[in-house]
């Protein structure tokens, strides 16, 4: 509508320059159907405008205008209620606000107010948080530093002093935490520390006491043949440790009651044996002191370690040294001592062969030291094995030098062949049994050594005296022979054993000096029968100041021709001349070194013969039909 | 546990006889510690040695002495037969002359020990079957004449050694079960320990012990 005022208003300008034209060209450049606007305007009108007439025509403005009103005042309606709703919202959000205001100031009221709450809760909840932590604390300070009620009652124990394994737990946390207590006093809980060492202790002592009691009953009662010792006892025993007195008291416990055992053991063995009598009980071979000795030995040697072993399960958990393991065990085999000792006493004692003594004697050494790879050295059994192997010595070297002395009694006079009496024979015979179970018997070397000096002293010295005696009444050649038999026959005899060097050397300077006695006999025997031996005296005492040695009564040339033919004659048979008691010596070694040394002899005799009757200065005529033969001759023909 | 190896119920006593050189020690050895000595000296008169074994349930101890085979040690060893549960007899297989003494070993182990000790025959070194001298057939006809029990083993390689021993301590319980060995007898070369410690222990509580034994 406007706009069709506007190109009214334009038309009638240009109509003002050139109205019409303008106007014309106006409506001529507008474009109707693109101008929405005047589209839109000329539909409104068609609504309205129905008659064109003048008089609407005159009245369109004033419709438009009332239509215009008509728009405007419904407009201003609508917009009303839209106001009056706006108006409401501001209300409301008008009191909202207020409302929160008021909430603000309230809740900032409270918030004031609920402060010193909210404060304290804080504190109490962090002082609660606190407690808490020290709750803990306490608890897990009791759990460590007090025992609980079941391990006091474990501890304490039932009425009939029975024991549980209970009962070493509970024991065992009452000593740790004694011990943890030592950390406690360092730091400032002493007080705390101090009491709970003390209740610690407390309980630890009643508990120990308890413990020591079971234990000793238990021990008590451990004397079977193979005592059973529980686990329960071995645990006792790791916890006893601790008090090393009622641990020694409780070890001592046990030592008596098996100590007891064994002596019983030992008494069965000898005197009742196996079921039904096999084996036979030790005591029925008493007549047979080898057997019965070693039987009882080798008893004990078993026993005891068995026994050891015994203790040795008992100790297994023990940090126990093998110290007082030997101590104990001392303690349990000192009771068969006496009841050993005493038999073997005996048979020491009645027993009057050497043989069997020393037998006896190696047995029971032989035993010292296989006992003592169990038992030390210093228990009483061993001492006792010592003493009586002691006295086995004693008694044997007794009956050797009873057996001596009864040779130097009874002298027997040398037989006619010069040859062995028969109480040397059986002294050697002696001597051999008894080297011979030396030889059977396990004794260190140094020991053997040392006792067969001591057997041949006091065998082989009183043999030799024995020999001498009796050979005193002898002229000495066969003195001679008879001695060299004799140390021959012991020679030969101790040649068969260790250790007899020196004394077969001592034996040997003897016999050499019988055969140097033998040599001269032999000798002189020889120059006499040919009747050199007045020639050889004056050839070795003539001094050439005395003058020629022909001119000396019984020294002139025929005499000697006549001794030198039979010298001749006994040259081609040396054997015919030889000493009686030469044939009779027993060792052929001697006979021919008194042969040969002999026969050197005559030889050089024979030589100093032949230098002198050869010396001009003697004057001997024909001194080689006096003298034949050439020294090297006659060395060859006797030699 | 705790109760470890000590807790046995019987324990037996064992001897080892035979010729020197058959392999005595080295048995023993080989049972104890299950390992082959290749020196071993000559036994100096006796020597021991123990382990534990389990028969139908039952922990047994053997103690076993070893006995030296030197003639110069026979009135030695004779004296250890007693109160043997189990004498293990002990011949080696490549030489025939440690066989034939068997009987006189055996005349010693009947004599000495009671009768209802277990005598057991082992042919020792069955690892030398080329060096073989006593056929099994041979040996096997001996023992069964004499009522023996007989194996043959090596010690070398460790074969039938465990049987051995266990062999012999089976039949030992059996003559315990069947009561023709006699406990209360002393030397019988079995002693006998009741498996609950008496005193110790409630009787309810009796079976707990293996399992908290600690």
């Amino acid at each position: 509508m406007a706009d069709k005022e506007s190109s009214d208003t334009s038309f009638s300008s240009s109509q003002a320059s050139n109205p019409l034209s303008r106007k014309l060209n106006k409506i001529l450049e507008t474009r109707l159907d693109n101008d929405k606007e005047m589209l839109e305007a000329l539909k409104a009108l068609s609504v309205f405008f129905s008659e064109n007439s003048l008089r609407t025509r005159r009245n369109l403005r004033s419709d438009i205008e009332r239509r215009s009103l008509v728009i405007n005042e419904d407009f201003l309606q609508v917009f009303q209620s839209v106001k009056e709703q706006l108006d409401s919202v501001y209300n409301d959000v008008k009191s909202m606000n207020e409302c929160c205001q008021d909430m603000t100031s309230r809740l900032k009221a409270a918030k004031e107010q609920t402060h010193d709450l909210i404060n304290q809760t804080t504190k109490l909840q962090s002082e609660s948080q606190t407690l808490q932590v020290k709750a803990q604390v306490a608890d897990a300070f009791l759990e460590k530093f007090q025992l609980k009620p079941e391990e006091a009652t474990a501890l304490r124990g039932s009425r009939d002093g029975t024991l549980h394994m209970d009962f070493f737990r509970a024991l065992g946390k009452a000593k740790e935490i004694h011990k943890h207590c030592k950390i406690l006093l360092r730091t400032n809980q002493q007080t705390a520390g101090l009491e709970i060492m003390e209740t610690m202790a407390l309980h630890q002592e009643s508990a120990y006491e308890r413990l020591y009691r079971w234990a000793q009953n238990e021990c008590r009662m451990l004397t079977g043949d193979s005592p059973d010792v529980s686990s329960m006892l071995c645990q006792a025993m790791e916890a006893l440790e601790d008090r090393p007195v009622l641990f020694r008291y409780t070890l001592d416990e046990f030592g008596t009651a098996r100590r007891t055992a064994v002596v019983r053991g030992l008494i069965d063995a000898l005197t009742r044996g196996g079921p039904g009598g096999t084996p036979r009980p030790i005591e029925l071979h008493s007549h047979d002191p080898t057997r019965y000795v070693g039987d009882m030995l080798a008893w004990l040697h078993q026993a005891a370690a068995s026994e050891k072993e015994q203790l040795q399960s008992l100790l297994k958990k023990c940090r126990s040294n093998g110290e007082q393991i030997q101590d104990i065990l001392g303690h349990i085999t000192e009771g068969v001592c006496r009841p050993f000792k005493v038999r073997v006493e005996q048979v020491l004692v009645s027993e009057q062969d050497a043989v069997t003594l020393y037998k006896l004697h190696n047995l029971l050494k032989f035993y010292h030291n296989t006992i003592c790879q169990i038992i030390c050295k210093d228990a009483a059994l061993l001492n006792t094995v010592a003493e009586i192997q002691d006295l086995s010595h004693r008694m044997f070297f007794n009956s050797l030098n009873c057996n001596a002395n009864k040779l130097l009694d009874k002298v027997e006079l040398p037989p006619s062949d010069l040859g062995p009496t028969n109480s040397l024979n059986q002294t050697l015979q002696l001597l051999k049994d008894v080297l011979a179970c030396h030889d059977a018997s396990v004794v260190a070397i140094d020991d053997k050594k040392q006792d067969y000096k001591q057997i041949l002293s006091c065998v082989i010295d009183p043999l030799v005296q024995m020999c001498s005696v009796s050979a005193s009444r002898l002229n000495s050649t066969d003195m001679a022979a008879y001695m060299a038999n004799c140390i021959y026959l012991m020679q030969t005899t101790l040649a068969m054993y260790e250790f007899t060097d020196t004394r077969l050397e001592m034996l040997q300077a003897q016999v050499d000096a019988q055969i140097d006695t033998l040599v001269s006999e032999q000798a002189s025997f020889v120059l006499n029968k040919v009747g050199l031996a007045f020639v050889y005296g004056t050839v070795q005492q003539h001094q050439p100041k005395q003058g020629p040695l022909s001119a000396l009564p019984d020294m002139g040339g025929p005499v000697l021709k006549s001794a030198m033919s039979k010298f001749d004659s006994y040259m081609a048979s040396p054997d015919s001349l030889v000493l009686p008691q030469s044939r009779l010596l027993l060792s052929g070694r001697v006979r021919e070194t008194v042969k040969k040394n002999s026969a050197d002899l005559i030889c050089s005799a024979y030589k100093q013969i032949y230098d002198t009757i050869c010396d001009p200065a003697n004057e001997y005529k024909e001194s080689p039909s006096i003298v034949p033969r050439t020294p090297d001759q006659v060395v060859r023909l006797l030699s | 546990m705790a109760a470890g190896p000590y807790n046995y119920s019987y324990i037996f006593k064992y001897i080892i006889i035979g010729d020197m050189g058959v392999g005595k020690s080295c048995l023993l050895h080989q049972f104890t510690e299950k390992k082959f000595m290749a020196d071993c000296p000559h036994t100096i008169g006796v020597e021991f040695g123990t382990r534990i074994i389990e028969v139908s349930g039952q922990k047994i101890k053997l103690q076993i002495w070893d006995t030296a085979g030197q003639e110069r040690f026979r009135a030695v060893t004779r004296s250890y037969y007693r109160g043997a549960a189990g004498a293990l007899m002990v011949y080696d297989i490549t030489r025939r002359s440690t066989y034939n003494h068997l009987s006189s070993w055996l005349t010693d182990a009947r004599n000495l020990t009671n009768p209802n000790t277990v005598i057991f025959l082992i042919g020792n070194k069955s690892d030398l079957e080329a060096q073989r001298d006593v056929t099994y057939e041979e040996a096997k006809q001996f023992a069964d004449e004499n009522g023996l029990m007989f194996l043959e083993c090596s010690a070398k390689t460790g074969d039938n050694v465990e049987d051995a021993f266990l062999d012999t301590a089976k039949k030992i319980y059996q003559n315990i079960q069947d009561g023709s060995l006699d406990l209360n007898a002393a030397e019988s070369g079995v002693q006998h320990k009741p498996a609950t410690p008496r005193n110790a222990i409630n009787n309810d509580q009796a079976p707990n012990k293996e399992g908290c034994a600690c």
